[in-house]
């Protein structure tokens, strides 16, 4: 594959995992939140930065980074998800300007609105961030069939229902709002890899709306659903570069495309492309049972 | 000095109002945070510009104003067609409502960056001198204009809302929808008349921001964080509260960028909104921000 495909397939990858993160709290816990990107950004930022400055290896600091994003979002959710969801919603829009605005302060070292740019350069990088995408899907999915899962989604689908069958639901939340975080800034780590280079401007509010936007399409309660419209709807625009529609470049209009087609499946099929369904091997293996049992018949023959 | 800084921070506070004012009366009906207010402002502010030009010698303010207004109006009245229509007669829950928001939202401001560039567009000015003195302070006129325009639209409002029969049919759909529709409010004509009145706010409101600042893109976004925050500062859906809280917004605002920078100000800002929240989720008035079981 050329270089290009490679960044193609990452570039997939990492919307995948940050999909996943943002699925973890809005799709289990109904919380909705449109700060992940600012968890991705701290992650991120304080990986590359520390490794830079102070020459650490990169896995090091990259699992500081992931536990200071953990931490950051304790931090934050212990006074934010005693509010309602509304509310939270906000508080997650002025989290993200609050940390954009820190990036800049942090100017000396951040390389402020410029952006940071020594990222060092990881051979085989496209394996690496395979691995974890694949990793991390599986995490989420066996979260969603566990017992904490199951709790998660009853809290969702009514909060004082589940907290009257003795379900912590302010704990509960906390630790998903945790480990949505972390994943989200897992996300942040490949994110830098791949492009070598992080600005505060590459981390606002509208990456965040935009993961919400391909959560939705792909189906709000089904994991694979959204984890192929997360990869599938991010590398559409790549395809249509070059691609000329009454004198204008079609790549513009991603962002139009994007919502365009977000309130078309609002209007017509509010559950998400996939719904409730998930992609399961069940068909094949029973597709491949048959076969197999049709061989055997014909040896018998 | 600080009389200077208390007076421009109530001039901001003052468009700030207007802002959530347009939210908290979309709230107090429909129970969701309507986000694409940000992309109408813009939109408008745009509409606002080219209807200036358009015209030699320019037509006066309050036309453009009065244009601008009708604008936001259709804008409205076409997103909740497009958008909020279908949700409702689904009865949908209202993540729904809110992700459909943003994606109008979004929409509008990709709109705009791709058919007007990233650029910014300054209003021609309206005064002659942009400053008066009354006394020993100066007084920016502009503010000063927004300021009166603001106040006047407000107090408009709350009459219309708390004195005449639409009012009341917006505050009871506010409360309860099934019960005054036997009542005989039509709910939907109900709810396209908030939605007009927030589409009228955001037009104003456009004008207003675009003769302050500038015309680009994002203006309607960064405006509208702030005046979500005040009108959930001011428990979302209460309309005096909202107003409360936007002033006090304005005046913090200025203060905090005049003592420490524009720069730590959203930190600043954010910070006390998570305090202030935590000691008192309901907001100031906090009425309709209770959930009921």
């Amino acid at each position: 594959m050329t270089a290009y495909q490679l960044s193609l397939v990452m570039l997939a990858c990492i919307s995948v995992i940050t999909v996943s993160g943002v699925f973890t709290m809005t799709s289990l816990a109904g919380m909705f939140s449109l700060g992940q990107a600012a968890y991705m950004s701290i992650c991120a930022y304080l990986t590359f930065v520390l490794a830079r400055y102070l020459d650490w290896p990169i896995w090091f600091t990259a699992i500081l980074g992931l536990l200071a994003s953990g931490l950051v979002a304790f931090i934050i959710s212990l006074p934010a998800l005693k509010l309602r969801r509304d509310y939270f919603a906000l508080l997650s829009v002025g989290f993200g300007e609050m940390v954009g605005a820190i990036v800049i302060l942090l100017g000396k070292w951040t390389n402020a609105a410029v952006g940071f740019s020594k990222i060092p350069k990881v051979n085989g990088l496209v394996w690496i961030v395979l691995g974890i995408t694949v990793l991390i899907v599986f995490m989420v999915r066996n979260l969603k069939y566990s017992r904490f899962g199951r709790m998660a989604i009853a809290l969702k689908t009514d909060e004082i229902a589940a907290r009257s069958f003795g379900i912590n639901v302010y704990r509960l939340k906390v630790k998903i709002y945790v480990i949505a975080s972390i994943i989200a800034g897992v996300g942040g780590i490949c994110f830098g890899l791949r492009n070598r280079v992080i600005a505060p401007d590459s981390f606002d509010w509208s990456l965040s709306a935009e993961m919400q936007i391909l959560l939705f399409f792909g189906g709000t309660n089904s994991l694979s659903g959204s984890a192929v419209s997360a990869a599938s709807l991010k590398v559409l625009p790549e395809l249509l570069k070059g691609v000329k529609l009454f004198g204008m470049e079609l790549q513009d209009f991603k962002t139009i495309i994007y919502c365009v087609l977000i309130i078309l499946i609002i209007n017509f099929r509010t559950k998400g492309l996939m719904g409730e369904q998930e992609f399961s091997l069940a068909p094949i293996k029973k597709l491949a049972k048959k076969l197999n049992r049709q061989h055997k018949k014909e040896i018998a023959k | 000095m600080s009389i200077q800084l208390l007076i421009s921070g109530i001039s901001l506070g003052a468009v700030y109002a207007l802002v959530a004012v347009g939210f908290a009366v979309v709230f107090s009906v429909m129970k969701f945070s309507n986000f694409a207010h940000g992309g109408m402002i813009s939109a408008c502010a745009y509409a606002a510009f080219y209807f200036q030009r358009a015209f030699t010698p320019p037509p006066p303010i309050y036309i453009t104003i009065l244009f601008s207004a009708a604008f936001g109006v259709l804008l409205s009245l076409v997103i909740d067609t497009i958008a909020y229509r279908r949700l409702r007669t689904k009865q949908s829950p209202n993540i729904y409502y809110f992700l459909a928001s943003i994606t109008m939202s979004i929409l509008i401001v990709n709109f705009l960056t791709i058919f007007y560039g990233k650029n910014l567009y300054a209003f021609p000015p309206i005064f002659s001198s942009t400053t008066f003195h009354i006394g020993s302070i100066r007084f920016s006129s502009m503010d000063t204009l927004i300021l009166l325009i603001s106040l006047g639209i407000l107090a408009i409002l709350v009459f219309f809302i708390d004195k005449t029969r639409v009012g009341l049919a917006i505050r009871s759909v506010a409360i309860n929808p099934q019960v005054s529709k036997l009542m005989g409010i039509n709910p939907d004509v109900t709810i396209m008349t908030v939605f007009a009145i927030a589409g009228a706010l955001a037009g104003i409101s456009g004008v207003l921001l675009a003769m302050k600042l500038s015309v680009y893109p994002t203006l309607g976004s960064q405006m509208m964080i702030k005046g979500f925050v005040a009108s959930v500062i001011g428990g979302l859906g209460s309309l005096s509260g909202a107003i409360i809280a936007a002033i006090f917004l304005g005046i913090f605002e200025i203060f905090l960028t005049f003592y420490l920078g524009s720069l730590s100000t959203p930190i600043v800002l954010f910070g006390a909104m998570l305090v202030f929240l935590a000691v008192r989720p309901s907001g100031i008035a906090g009425r309709f921000a209770q959930e009921k079981v």
